[in-house]
C-alpha cells in the first residue's frame, strides 16, 4: 500500500511545475508542421495534374503557326511555380486571418505583374481562328505553304451544338428515368427486385468496348447508325444502371414517414413524390445530372464508331480531326480547340461544385 | 368528428399475421390510448386508420361507413408520427400549410388558419424556421399543428412524446389533453408508456401481440386487470406476482400460506406495491434494498416467495436494510389470477397470513 502511494504523491507534487505555455507552443508547432507537410504533399501530387492543363492554356494563347518553341512555356512556369510555393509558404507562415489575406494578396499581385511582363507580350487569340473560320485548316496550312488535303471541317459551333444536344438529351433522359426507376426500386416490393438490383451493378461492370460490335449491328439494323439519337440511346443505356443505383441510395435515405404524412395530408402519390420526396434528393439528381452531362460531353468511342458524316461530328470528333490534320503544323490551334472543349465542363463543375461537395454517395446531408 | 369501428380487422404482412382479429369501437370525441409493448401492432392499427395500410380482412368503419378502400388523402385524418415527419425542406409555416394546399381554400384563408392553429399550439413565433432549426418539443408542436390545421375528423398520435425530455413530456401531456378537450376531436394515442396512457386517455386499449387484452378506463385496468399481462404491464413500480397452489381454502406460496376465497387450483396472487404496508402481522421478510423516490419510498423485501416491492408514502425512510418486517394488505386490494388461463378470477381474494 505504502509503496503504491509514493509515486502518486510525487506526480501530485510535480503537477504545479507543468509549463502550460511550453506545452501550448509545442502543440501549436506540431499542428503547423502537420499542416505544412500536408500542403507540400498536396502540391506535389497536384502539380502533375495541374501542369498539363496550365500548359494547354498557355500554348493555346501563345503558340504561333509553324513555330515550335517552348520559351513562353518556361517563362510562364518560372512565374507559376514560385507563385504556388509562395502561396503555400504565406499560408503556412501567416499568423491569423489578416496576415493570411495580406500575404496571399501580395503574392497574387506580384505573380500577376511578373506574368504580364514575362508572358504578356506573347499572348494572342489567333489560335482560336476555328471559332470564326470554318476552313481554318486550309488557312493554317497555307501559312506554311502546304495547301493540299485539308480535312473538310464543319463549323465548330455545329459540333458544339451536337455535343450539347447529345449530352443534354442524354442527361434529361437519364435523370428522368433513373429518378423514377430508383424511386420505385427503393419503395416498392415486387418479384425480381433484388435480382434487378444486383444486375444493375453487374451491368455497370461490363467494359463497354466489348459491346461495340453488336451495338453497331443493332444500330445499323434499326436504322439509327450515323444519327445523334442512336448515340444518345446507346449512352443512356450505358449510363442508366449506375445512375439508378446512385439515385436509389438517395431515395433510401428519404424517411418513409414524410411521404406517408404527405399522403394523409391529402396529396396523391404523384404529388407526394414531387413536392416532398424529390426535394430531398435534389443533390443526388444534381450529381447524376452533372456526371451524366460530362460523360456525354466527353464521349468519344461511341461517337467515333457510330457517327460518320461530318455534320454529325461532336466536339470530341472535331478535336480528334483537328489533331489529326493540323497537329504537325500548328499545335497552338489544337490546344485552343482543347481549351474550347474544356470550358463547358469547367463551368458546369464550378456551378455545381457547392452542391456536389455536400454530397456523400447514397445520402444527403442534413 | 367521427365514430370509429374495427370489425374483425385482420392485418398480414406477407405470411406474418400481425393483427389476427381486431374488434373495437371508439366513440365520437373520445380520447383513447393504444397501449402495449413494442411490436404489438399499435402503429399498424393506427396506419390502417390513416389509410396508409390496407386491412387484409374485416371492415373499418368511420361513422358507420366502411372505409377500407378509401384513400388516405380522402379520410381527413390528422396524424403525428413518432418522428414527427416534418418536411425538412419547408419552413414551419409551409409545413402547416401543406395539408391546405389540397383543399379548396384560398391562400388568405389558408394563411389565416395556419396562424390560428399555430397560436393554438403556441408556435406562432417559429413559423419561419426550418424543422432542423427547431427543438424536439417545437417540432412536435408544429407536427401537431399540421395535423390539426385541416380540422380532421380523427387525430392519430403515434408515440408523440417519446422523443421529449421528462419535463417537456409532462407539459405536452397536459397540453395535448386540453387541446383535445377544447376541439372535441376523436383521438387515438399510441404509446408504450402506461403513465402517458393513464393520464391522458378516457379509455385505454391494452394490446399484446396483435390482440386486444383489455379495454377500459385507466382505473379499470389498474384495479381490475383482466389478465396477468395487463396487471404486469400497468402500474409502476410493477405489481408483485406470486404463483402458488390452492387447496382447502388456502394458497401456499413459497412457504407462506394465504387464506383464499372464491378460487382454487393453480393461482397467481397479484399485489400492488402501494397496497402493501409494514405491520405487526402478515408475511415475513427482510428489507434488502431501499429506493427513495421523492414522495414515496420503494422497499425491496426479500421473502420466502421472492423479492416483494412495497411502496410507502412519505419521504422519510423509517426502516433500514436488513430489518426484519411483516407485510400486510387489505384483502379487497388483492388480485387472484388463474395461472393456467392467465385470467383474473373476479371476486376472488386472498388475505395476508396471520
Ligand atoms: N411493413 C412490414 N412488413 C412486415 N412486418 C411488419 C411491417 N410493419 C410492421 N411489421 C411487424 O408487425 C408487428 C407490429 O408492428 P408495429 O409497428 O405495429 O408495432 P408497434 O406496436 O407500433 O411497436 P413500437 O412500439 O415498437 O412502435 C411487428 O412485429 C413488426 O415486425
Ligand atoms: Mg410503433
Amino acid at each position: 500500500m505504502a509503496a503504491q502511494a509514493i509515486p502518486m504523491a510525487s506526480t501530485a507534487a510535480s503537477e504545479p511545475t507543468v509549463d502550460w505555455d511550453a506545452l501550448a507552443t509545442r502543440a501549436r508547432l506540431a499542428r503547423r508542421t502537420k499542416a505544412t507537410v500536408l500542403y507540400a504533399f498536396l502540391i506535389a501530387v497536384s502539380l502533375p495534374i495541374i501542369l498539363p492543363y496550365f500548359w494547354l492554356v498557355t500554348i493555346a494563347f501563345s503558340a504561333k503557326t509553324g513555330v515550335a518553341e517552348t520559351a513562353v512555356l518556361w517563362r510562364s512556369m518560372a512565374v507559376v511555380v514560385p507563385a504556388v510555393i509562395a502561396f503555400w509558404l504565406s499560408a503556412a507562415l501567416a499568423q491569423g486571418r489578416r496576415q493570411l489575406w495580406i500575404g496571399l494578396t501580395a503574392v497574387a499581385a506580384v505573380a500577376a505583374l511578373a506574368f504580364a511582363v514575362l508572358v504578356g507580350p506573347d499572348l494572342h487569340l489567333g489560335n482560336f481562328i476555328f471559332l470564326w473560320e470554318p476552313d481554318f485548316a486550309s488557312v493554317v496550312r497555307s501559312r506554311v505553304g502546304e495547301v493540299k488535303g485539308a480535312v473538310q471541317f464543319p463549323n465548330v459551333w455545329h459540333a458544339f451544338g451536337n455535343s450539347i444536344l447529345i449530352a443534354g438529351t442524354q442527361t434529361v433522359i437519364v435523370v428522368t428515368v433513373a429518378s423514377l426507376a430508383a424511386y420505385y426500386l427503393s419503395r416498392f416490393q415486387f418479384p425480381g427486385r433484388s435480382s434487378m438490383l444486383r444486375s444493375l451493378l453487374v451491368l455497370h461492370a461490363f467494359p463497354v468496348l466489348t459491346l461495340i460490335v453488336p451495338m453497331f449491328l443493332m444500330l445499323y439494323w434499326i436504322g439509327l447508325l450515323d444519327t445523334l439519337s442512336g448515340v444518345i440511346l446507346v449512352l443512356v443505356a450505358f449510363e442508366l444502371p449506375f445512375a439508378i443505383f446512385i439515385m436509389k441510395g438517395f431515395f433510401d435515405a428519404v424517411p418513409w414517414d414524410i411521404e406517408m404524412s404527405a399522403l394523409t395530408d391529402g396529396a396523391s402519390r404523384r404529388q407526394a413524390f414531387v413536392s416532398v420526396v424529390l426535394p430531398q434528393v435534389r443533390n443526388g439528381i444534381l450529381a447524376i445530372a452533372v456526371f451524366t452531362f460530362i460523360r456525354g460531353w466527353e464521349e468519344y468511342i461511341f461517337v467515333f464508331t457510330f457517327l460518320i458524316r461530318n455534320s454529325n461530328w461532336t466536339m470530341s470528333l472535331y478535336m480528334y480531326w483537328v489533331r489529326d490534320d493540323v497537329m504537325g503544323v500548328d499545335y497552338g490551334v489544337v490546344s485552343a480547340v482543347g481549351v474550347f472543349y474544356l470550358v463547358p465542363s469547367l463551368i458546369l463543375y464550378m456551378a455545381a461544385q457547392r452542391y456536389l461537395m455536400q454530397m456523400s454517395i447514397g445520402g444527403v446531408k442534413g | 368528428m367521427a365514430k370509429i369501428e374495427f370489425r374483425n380487422v385482420v392485418k398480414r404482412f406477407g405470411t406474418v399475421e400481425v393483427i389476427p382479429d381486431m374488434n373495437l369501437v371508439i366513440e365520437d370525441g373520445e380520447f383513447v390510448a393504444l397501449l402495449g409493448p413494442s411490436g404489438c401492432g399499435k402503429s399498424t392499427s393506427l396506419f390502417m386508420l390513416a389509410g396508409i395500410y390496407l386491412p387484409s380482412g374485416g371492415e373499418l368503419l368511420f361513422d358507420g361507413h366502411v372505409v377500407n378502400e378509401v384513400e388516405a388523402r380522402d379520410r381527413n385524418v390528422g396524424i403525428v408520427f413518432q418522428s414527427y415527419a416534418l418536411y425538412p425542406h419547408m419552413s414551419a409555416r409551409d409545413n402547416i400549410l401543406f395539408p391546405l394546399r389540397f383543399k379548396k381554400t384560398s391562400r388568405d384563408q389558408a394563411l389565416a388558419r395556419v396562424k390560428a392553429t399555430a397560436e393554438l399550439v403556441r408556435v406562432e413565433e417559429l413559423l419561419d424556421r426550418r424543422p432542423s432549426e427547431l427543438s424536439g418539443g417545437q417540432q412536435q408542436r408544429v407536427a401537431l399543428a399540421r395535423a390539426l390545421v385541416k380540422e380532421p375528423q380523427l387525430l392519430l398520435l403515434d408515440e408523440p412524446l417519446s422523443n421529449l425530455d421528462a419535463s417537456l413530456r409532462l407539459s405536452m401531456r397536459t397540453e395535448i389533453k386540453s387541446l383535445q378537450e377544447q376541439l372535441g376531436v376523436t383521438t387515438v394515442l399510441v404509446t408504450h408508456d402506461q403513465i402517458e396512457a393513464t393520464t391522458m386517455a378516457d379509455r385505454i386499449i391494452c394490446m399484446r401481440a396483435g390482440q386486444i387484452e383489455q379495454v377500459g378506463t385507466p382505473d379499470d385496468l389498474y384495479l381490475r386487470p383482466s389478465s396477468l399481462f395487463v396487471a404486469g404491464f400497468i402500474g409502476s413500480p410493477p405489481i408483485n406476482l406470486m404463483a402458488g397452489e390452492a387447496a382447502g381454502g388456502t394458497v401456499t406460496v413459497g412457504g407462506a400460506i394465504f387464506p383464499v376465497e372464491g378460487a382454487s387450483g393453480s393461482l397467481t396472487i397479484g399485489l400492488r406495491p402501494e397496497h402493501l404496508r409494514f405491520a405487526e402481522t402478515g408475511f415475513a421478510g427482510r428489507i434488502a434494498q431501499i429506493e427513495p423516490m421523492g414522495r414515496e419510498i420503494l422497499y425491496v423485501v426479500e421473502t420466502g416467495m421472492g423479492a416483494i416491492r412495497v411502496l410507502e408514502q412519505g419521504s422519510s425512510v423509517a426502516h433500514s436494510t436488513g430489518e426484519q418486517v411483516n407485510i400486510d394488505f387489505h384483502p379487497e386490494n388483492s388480485l387472484v389470477f388463474d395461472t393456467q388461463r392467465q385470467k383474473l378470477i373476479t371476486g376472488a381474494h386472498v388475505r395476508a397470513p396471520d
